[in-house]
């Protein structure tokens, strides 16, 4: 807002000079914060090391820049042999990272752009129901299909734009308000709780169960490189589109009015919009579970730091996503020494006073 | 340019002006429109013929809910005519693609969303979005319409303040900075002057006869103030209750009989040679 104000003035006509002082900055810290919350990661656990062991390990020339290591990674090739703290740390830990990294990205653009397509600040993945009708699609494909789990981000995605055009339907009365949009994403997130819930009697062993419950939670706990490998391409084709949309969500952020005097087919730019944003949200429900409050509460802050200009607050949730994911799943992790919380419940917990204060700082929030 | 391209009946219009008249190329031309609101059955306006001449300034004027605002969401392809056809140079606007169509016609509607924190300039530059594609950076043509825009509009010295900072009438010269950027050749603007205060009523107003002047730009504009509509527009289109009450310029239209027709106000006109309103006393609500 006013860190806008103050970055140095572009010179007259110009190209549009958004790539400010305060949102490289942010970037910067961002990615610090990713690599050593990531290190610290790598370091502590049941095999401990130093941290400088673990920055070495991470950044050993010899894995970063081996092909064959990349091709079992990414496309579950042939895993050369390796030592036991390479194997620690490259086939366990750093693919949690990495995970998280896609998750927080991908939820942070996710609730970006649905913020501006609905033109709600309270609106994410989860209020308009994407995210229980994700998971529920999800958890019906672990329990009971079973067999399709290399094709999640796109069961996911499903599941996602069944329950988002659900909620449309029900909030939809000639228009939809940010009210309406709220109240039906709240009854459809009920009723796919209620089937998520009701698929436990189904599952078979008591196992499954427990990773079905701390997936519902949102978790990042056994994550390793197939969910990355499951992941990482939605990801990219969403994150693509969602900088290159920038552009037009901004002009969405204009009103329906002007946008479409300005020639804007809305309608279907907000529909192919909502995709991407879907997508996204898949993506990072397909290998995370339902990370609560996330989606809602990374733009907000972005959008407090650097501004809402969509190019800026695209470029700057692409960054403080993944910091703040591996952040908390750091937490998640480490903090209650030996057992593992599911990093939803460090991002709810953390996430909800943050939203809280928000709404008691901003009068207007959500137009409520 | 588009003039080749022009509807044959436009000889019409002459009827509808008045016999002492030459006939006038329309750049929009609307024929047996009926409109309504979605919520609603009943036709808010219906109007047979109505030509907004090329090249000229033009305002609508009427009493609330005589339907200016709702003609004008439909000369822009804002709402779509339970019946009828809106003529841009010729060609339905109905069928045109809304891009290219917006790189002819820009409207700017009377109520715009508070926008906080974005600059004068940025809003400006989004109005070259029917002139860029989906990946397409800024081009030189893109500066040079902000540009001109920015300067015509007269906010050159406030690009880099946020919207939020900026008085109503401030705001509302940004806005028109945006359309301006657009650079079409036909204006239609929706009560760009209500609730300013009078030093940036004139300035839009200068803003549009500039534009109009220079670029040759048509520009159809619903203004509030029916004396200022007549000192300001070449043209008048009054309307009643959704029908058409008369058209031409603000010499033949403004008499004291559409005062009392249709502003339900009674009034002296004089002509000096400007015309001077001079209203007296509202009529008492008689029944139709």
């Amino acid at each position: 807002m006013n860190e806008q104000q103050s970055s140095p003035v572009h010179a007259r006509g110009s190209p549009r000079g958004w790539l400010t002082s305060t949102l490289v900055g942010f970037c910067l810290v961002s990615a610090v914060l990713t690599v050593v919350a990531g290190i610290v990661q790598v370091s502590f656990g049941t095999y401990s090391m130093t941290l400088a062991q673990a920055w070495n390990t991470v950044f050993d020339p010899a894995v970063l820049f081996n092909l064959d290591v990349w091709n079992a990674f990414l496309l579950d090739g042939e895993l050369p042999e390796m030592s036991t703290r390479r194997t620690v740390v490259w086939n366990l830990r750093v693919p949690r990272v990495v995970v998280g990294i896609i998750a927080g990205a991908t939820l942070a653009i996710s609730g970006a752009i649905f913020q501006a397509v609905t033109r709600n600040e309270l609106a994410s993945p989860f209020v308009l129901g994407v995210s229980s009708g994700a998971g529920f699609a999800v958890l019906a494909t672990l329990v009971v299909f079973s067999g399709f789990a290399p094709f999640l981000p796109l069961i996911a995605a499903m599941g996602g734009t069944l329950a988002f055009l659900l909620v449309y339907f029900i909030a939809w009365k000639g228009g939809t308000s940010p009210v309406r949009l709220v109240l039906a994403g709240v009854i459809v997130n009920m009723v796919f709780q209620s089937l998520q819930q009701g698929l436990f009697f189904f599952a078979e062993d008591l196992g499954v169960v427990q990773t079905a419950i701390a997936w519902t939670t949102g978790s990042l706990t056994g994550t390793g490189w197939s969910e990355v490998r499951i992941a990482i391409l939605p990801a990219i084709v969403a994150i693509v589109f969602a900088l290159a949309g920038a552009r037009q969500l901004n002009v969405l952020l204009l009103g329906e009015q002007t946008a479409r005097s300005l020639g804007m087919r809305v309608e279907r730019v907000r529909f192919l919009l909502s995709a991407v944003a879907i997508l996204a949200a898949s993506a990072a429900i397909s290998v995370a579970g339902i990370v609560g409050f996330f989606g809602l509460v990374v733009p907000h802050i972005v959008r407090n730091i650097v501004g809402s200009d969509y190019r800026q607050l695209m470029l700057g949730c692409l960054f403080a996503g993944p910091a703040l994911m591996v952040t908390a799943d750091v937490g998640a992790r480490l903090a209650l020494g030996g057992a593992q919380m599911p990093v939803g419940v460090v991002t709810g917990l953390l996430g909800g006073p943050y939203f809280l204060y928000l709404m008691r700082k901003q009068q207007s929030m959500g137009e409520l | 340019m588009a003039r080749q391209g022009l509807d044959p009946d436009v000889e019409r219009s002459t009827e509808l002006a008045g016999t002492d008249r030459v006939a006038i190329d329309s750049a929009l031309v609307a024929e047996g429109l009926a409109l309504s609101y979605p919520t609603s059955d009943e036709a808010v306006v219906d109007c047979s013929r109505l030509d907004i001449p090329e090249g000229a300034v033009t305002a609508l004027v009427g009493p609330n809910g005589s339907g200016k605002s709702t003609l004008l969401k439909a000369l822009s392809n804002h709402i779509a005519p339970d019946d009828g056809t809106v003529y841009l140079h010729g060609e339905s606007i109905q069928s045109m693609d809304q891009k290219a169509l917006a790189r002819e016609l820009g409207h700017l509607s009377q109520e715009n969303d508070s926008l906080g924190s974005i600059t004068v300039e940025d809003l400006a530059y989004h109005g070259r979005y029917p002139h860029r594609g989906f990946f397409d950076s800024v081009t030189e043509a893109d500066r040079e319409a902000v540009e001109r825009a920015l300067d015509l509009a007269g906010v050159d010295h406030l690009r880099d303040a946020e919207l939020g900072q900026l008085s109503g009438g401030q705001k509302q010269l940004a806005w028109i900075a945006m359309v301006l950027a657009q650079d079409t050749d036909v204006l239609l603007l929706d009560e760009p002057t209500t609730f300013l205060d009078l030093y940036h009523q004139l300035r839009v107003l200068e803003t549009i006869r500039q534009l109009n002047e220079e670029k040759d730009v048509t520009v159809a504009v619903v203004l509030h103030d029916i004396s200022q509509a007549a000192r300001f527009a070449d043209y008048l289109i009054a309307l009643d209750d959704g029908e058409l009450y008369d058209w031409g310029p603000p010499e033949n239209v403004v008499t004291e009989e559409l005062l009392a027709d249709v502003f339900d106000v009674e009034a002296e006109v004089r002509h000096d040679p400007d015309v001077r309103i001079q209203p007296k006393a509202a009529l008492s609500d008689e029944s139709e």
